[in-house]
């Protein structure tokens, strides 16, 4: 089988759960420094094409490269290894709540590195004050707004200066304001440190806002895939009624007569 | 439509409960093998597995904060074991046999056993509840996703807390049991103290001491990983928490019960007397 070029790539890939597949021969490429956006309807699969990517779910057929590592063979322990370079925030955070901010965005540095105490301090400090967030550096996860956890986990994320960074839904249930400093962020990672990033959302302000290339995910495949301009002049009936958010077109067809039944 | 016969349905039941069981052992097996594999991965690269924090926290919630119950839950058992056991031997004129009778009881059964149920209760639903949050809030996934081994980070230094501490735990569940018989034998059957220290020390064997300190090691690891394994295997939310929590208890009372038994005759076996 040939290596890949890209930075990540899934070939064929298929996952189902239980009576539902969630991919089907789902085929994804992402170059290097390209900030991709994943677009689809709530569950449509977007959250584990991130997962697939981090190897923290295995898919029933396919496979998965990072670089020239293929993720679907990899052992545990080579797994982790690479897992340090790529950096992940989840949808609500996922911020350890038994540890303040400084430990939570210190603990991969005190786990995989050897580091001193002061040295892990100075990374912290400087990734906390690249989000912001350096005065609640002693706070817990509990005492911060749901904006606030979001920036600690992408300074989490950015604390092993990953080459990938993987956002899941990074500015849902933000309110305006607070979604476009999340989206500036992510932005300014990429220019500056030459980050590649894979966001899925079905914000659309958020998307357009970030992305350099946007993809459509739909029962299972990428559908449409274009440049944001391009994306927004797509014929597919699909992207079309989810962009402009009409009840008429084919993705609600079926269910939409069930509801209106009822 | 085929009606099916009651002995095949009877048979299909147990074939699908010897199946859930012997698959549930299996991965409490290899969860135990994958975290002691972990943990010792990452000593061989010549690093600390876990933070010593982390380690002293949970041997204080696991330990220190578990002494009170199980003195006292023991005490009062030595209490009763005494003195229900002190008015049937004295109808034979063996009284002087109870203290002897609490001392083996307890070092070699009661003390581990009632230790262990005592520890899965208090500390295995805490675990489990604990981790099991974890689960479900993506913590555990958070952890893993950074490129840390959660069996390293969030079990071993549970497990090791747990396994270390039960033979402590049994030891003062053995000496309370035999302080609260002497303060019995000394107010019922008039043996005096220094002459119950002698009795319990002529009927208390170095073998007895050493199986109650293997037992209790053996329960440690298996409340210890049968809590973690069911905390990290949540499913379904908040109501998953409150399933596995339930479920962890059982299982490891139930457990520590059935090795206890287990231990006993394969013991018995090698040393009848």
């Amino acid at each position: 089988m040939t290596k890949p070029a890209h930075m990540v790539e899934l070939r064929d890939v298929q996952v189902q759960f239980e009576e539902k597949k969630v991919l089907d021969d789902f085929s994804l490429k992402v170059d290097p420094r390209e900030r991709l956006v994943i677009m689809g309807q709530t569950g449509s699969g977007k959250s584990t094409i991130l997962r697939l990517i981090l190897g923290t779910l295995r898919p029933d057929a396919g496979s998965i490269f990072f670089k020239h590592f293929e993720i679907t063979r990899l052992q545990r322990r080579k797994l982790q290894h690479v897992r340090q370079h790529i950096g992940m925030v989840y949808q609500y955070s996922a911020l350890l709540s038994s540890r303040n901010v400084r430990d939570n965005v210190a603990l991969p540095l005190e786990e995989l590195t050897d580091k001193s105490r002061s040295e892990i301090d100075k990374v912290v400090d400087g990734k906390l004050e690249l989000v912001g967030m350096k005065d609640s550096r002693d706070l817990l996860p509990e005492e911060l707004s749901g904006g606030m956890r979001k920036r600690v986990a992408l300074a989490r994320a950015l604390v092993l200066e990953p080459e990938l960074i993987l956002l899941d839904e990074p500015s849902a249930g933000l309110d305006p304001v607070i979604a476009s400093v999340i989206d500036e962020l992510i932005i300014s990672l990429s220019e500056t440190a030459k980050v590649t990033s894979i966001t899925v959302t079905h914000e659309m302000d958020s998307a357009f806002r970030i992305g350099t290339r946007m993809a459509m995910l739909y029962q299972g495949k990428i559908i449409e895939e274009a440049e944001p301009e391009k994306f927004k002049q797509s014929k597919n009936p699909v992207v079309a009624q989810f962009l402009s958010g009409s009840t008429e077109g084919p993705i609600l067809e079926g269910s939409l007569d069930a509801i209106t039944k009822k | 439509m085929i009606q099916a016969n009651p002995p095949v349905l009877v048979a299909q039941g147990i074939g699908h409960l010897a199946r859930t069981f012997f698959r549930e052992v299996g991965s409490v097996f290899w969860f135990i093998v994958n975290t002691f594999e972990e943990t010792f991965e990452r000593i061989q690269h010549g690093r600390v597995p876990f933070r010593a924090v982390s380690f002293f926290r949970h041997t204080e919630r696991a330990g220190v904060d578990s002494v009170p119950l199980v003195g006292l839950v023991s005490f009062f058992l030595g209490l009763t074991m005494a003195l229900l056991t002190g008015y049937q031997l004295q109808r034979f004129g063996t009284q002087r046999l109870i203290p002897g009778l609490v001392a083996i009881g307890f070092t070699r059964e009661l003390g581990p056993l009632l230790t262990g149920i005592m520890l899965a209760a208090r500390i295995g639903a805490a675990f489990t509840a604990e981790l099991g949050t974890m689960q479900v809030s993506e913590e555990v996934e958070a952890i893993e996703a950074m490129g840390i081994g959660p069996l390293r980070f969030l079990v071993a230094p549970r497990m090791l807390a747990l396994v270390l501490l039960m033979p402590c735990l049994s030891t003062v569940s053995n000496i309370a049991a035999i302080i609260a018989s002497s303060l019995v034998c000394k107010a019922y059957f008039s043996i005096a103290f220094p002459y119950f220290l002698d009795l319990v020390k002529d009927s208390l064997l170095i073998r007895d001491i050493i199986t109650g300190i293997l037992k209790s090691f053996l329960f440690g690891l298996l409340i210890a990983a049968i809590a973690c394994y069911r905390g990290l295997t949540v499913k379904g939310g908040a109501a998953g928490v409150g399933t596995a929590t339930t479920s962890s208890v059982v299982t490891a009372i139930t457990t520590v019960i059935g090795f206890d038994t287990l231990y006993n005759v394969v013991y018995t076996t090698f040393y009848p007397t």
